[in-house]
């Protein structure tokens, strides 16, 4: 039997109880966290391949050596999200070795291929500051404590990833030519993709067990305008367009097309005078994009190339 | 071999209390080492250890919200 009803639980995580162990949730709230924690950890994992392919072309030893120290942050944080699923019941071997490609639940944003280092860089600024913004406000504000724990470690290392896109960003852009050309190709395909990471607007949204049960505490809309406010005046200062601008007299920046919008996976090219409905970005995700099948095979391939060694010995 | 949790705990100087900074899944000591070490480098500890989920034994409650359930249940998807 739960220790309490959902609503009893609701009243007591809204004034601060934190939750520790499996027995004090309710089905409902063991519910919205496995979601959250499977989102949470399959984003972390699907970063990795996204970043090693671009990595591999790292202008310098020093710079090679810091992306793989990015690479490396992000599957430790993908198996901590996972190491805290398993203590919810959730296999971690069907996490990882189970599911079919598209049954992942990390962000469209990781199905795309980075086609080079420019694209890398401006991935950490755009899509680690989109993490951090969804990230830090589960920090602040989750009612599991496992999870706030575990979130000291991943916010210290996401700011690293964040400092570094944002530094070589304004690096490649001050020198110009090609490298600036670069910047702006991958900011033009990979900001729309930020815009809609947070999902669907508050408006049409239905009710979210996440915010009931403080899982979290900003809503998509709040999360969505804290990251834009970083972004546009980033790529405003560093002379990169971007469909968006500072409204001074709001005090906040604003996106200058209605999302969401069509997309040419081919072309990476978003069709921004194409508004879509929201079912039909879902479908979009659902598909999954281009780069899936060969993230998740590149993430598993190694443990099965170990099974295989194993079994001829 | 079976697979265990051990709950990862490190200080960062001297003087400080160890802290409960996380868990690793591992199917020997050694490896539950290796695992925390590499998972955990978030900052340069000054030092770290690992103990076996199981060999917490409750002092002051029958369950206690600290997770030291004796055995990992077979994990369901």
């Amino acid at each position: 039997m739960p220790r309490f009803t959902d609503e009893e639980l609701k009243e007591k995580v809204q004034n601060g109880f934190i939750v520790e162990s499996e027995d004090e949730m309710t089905e409902s709230y063991k519910k919205a966290l496995i979601t959250q924690l499977t989102v949470q950890g399959d984003t972390e994992l699907m970063s990795a391949p996204s970043y090693f392919g671009p990595a591999k072309d790292a202008p310098s030893t020093n710079t090679m050596v810091s992306s793989m120290a990015i690479i490396q942050d992000e599957l430790g944080h993908a198996n901590i999200a996972y190491r805290l699923l398993e203590d919810l019941g959730v296999s971690r071997h069907y996490l990882m070795y189970e599911r079919e490609p598209h049954q992942f639940k990390h962000p469209y944003g990781f199905d795309q291929y980075l086609d080079n280092w420019a694209e890398l860089v401006v991935a950490n600024g755009l899509f680690d500051r989109a993490g951090i913004t969804l990230l830090g406000d589960v920090h602040r504000n989750t009612s599991y404590g496992p999870l706030k724990r575990a979130l000291v470690k991943v916010g210290l290392e996401e700011n690293f990833h964040l400092r570094h896109g944002e530094v070589w960003m304004r690096r490649l852009c001050e020198s110009g030519g090609e490298a600036r050309d670069k910047v702006q190709r991958g900011v033009s395909w990979m900001f729309p993709m930020g815009v809609e990471w947070f999902g669907m607007p508050d408006d049409k949204k239905r009710h979210s067990a996440q915010l009931d049960f403080r899982l979290k505490g900003m809503t998509n809309d709040e999360l969505r305008q804290t990251w834009l406010n970083a972004v546009v005046p980033l790529c405003e200062e560093i002379g990169i367009e971007i469909p968006a601008h500072w409204d001074e007299e709001a005090g906040r920046a604003v996106v200058d097309y209605e999302f969401p919008v069509n997309y040419d996976e081919e072309e990476k090219v978003w069709l921004l005078d194409e508004p879509i409905s929201w079912e039909q970005a879902f479908d979009r995700w659902k598909r999954r994009g281009p780069a899936n099948v060969d993230y998740v095979e590149s993430v598993r391939k190694g443990r099965f190339q170990l099974d295989e060694m194993l079994s001829k010995q | 071999m079976a697979e265990r949790v051990y709950i990862v705990l490190a200080r960062k100087n001297r003087e400080d209390p160890l802290h409960h900074i996380g868990s690793v899944h591992a199917s020997d000591p050694e490896l539950a080492r290796v695992y925390a070490w590499k998972t955990y480098d978030e900052e340069r500890w000054f030092e770290m250890v690992v103990a076996p989920r199981d060999a917490f034994h409750p002092v002051n409650r029958a369950e206690a919200p600290f997770d030291i359930r004796p055995e990992t249940p077979e994990p369901t998807a």
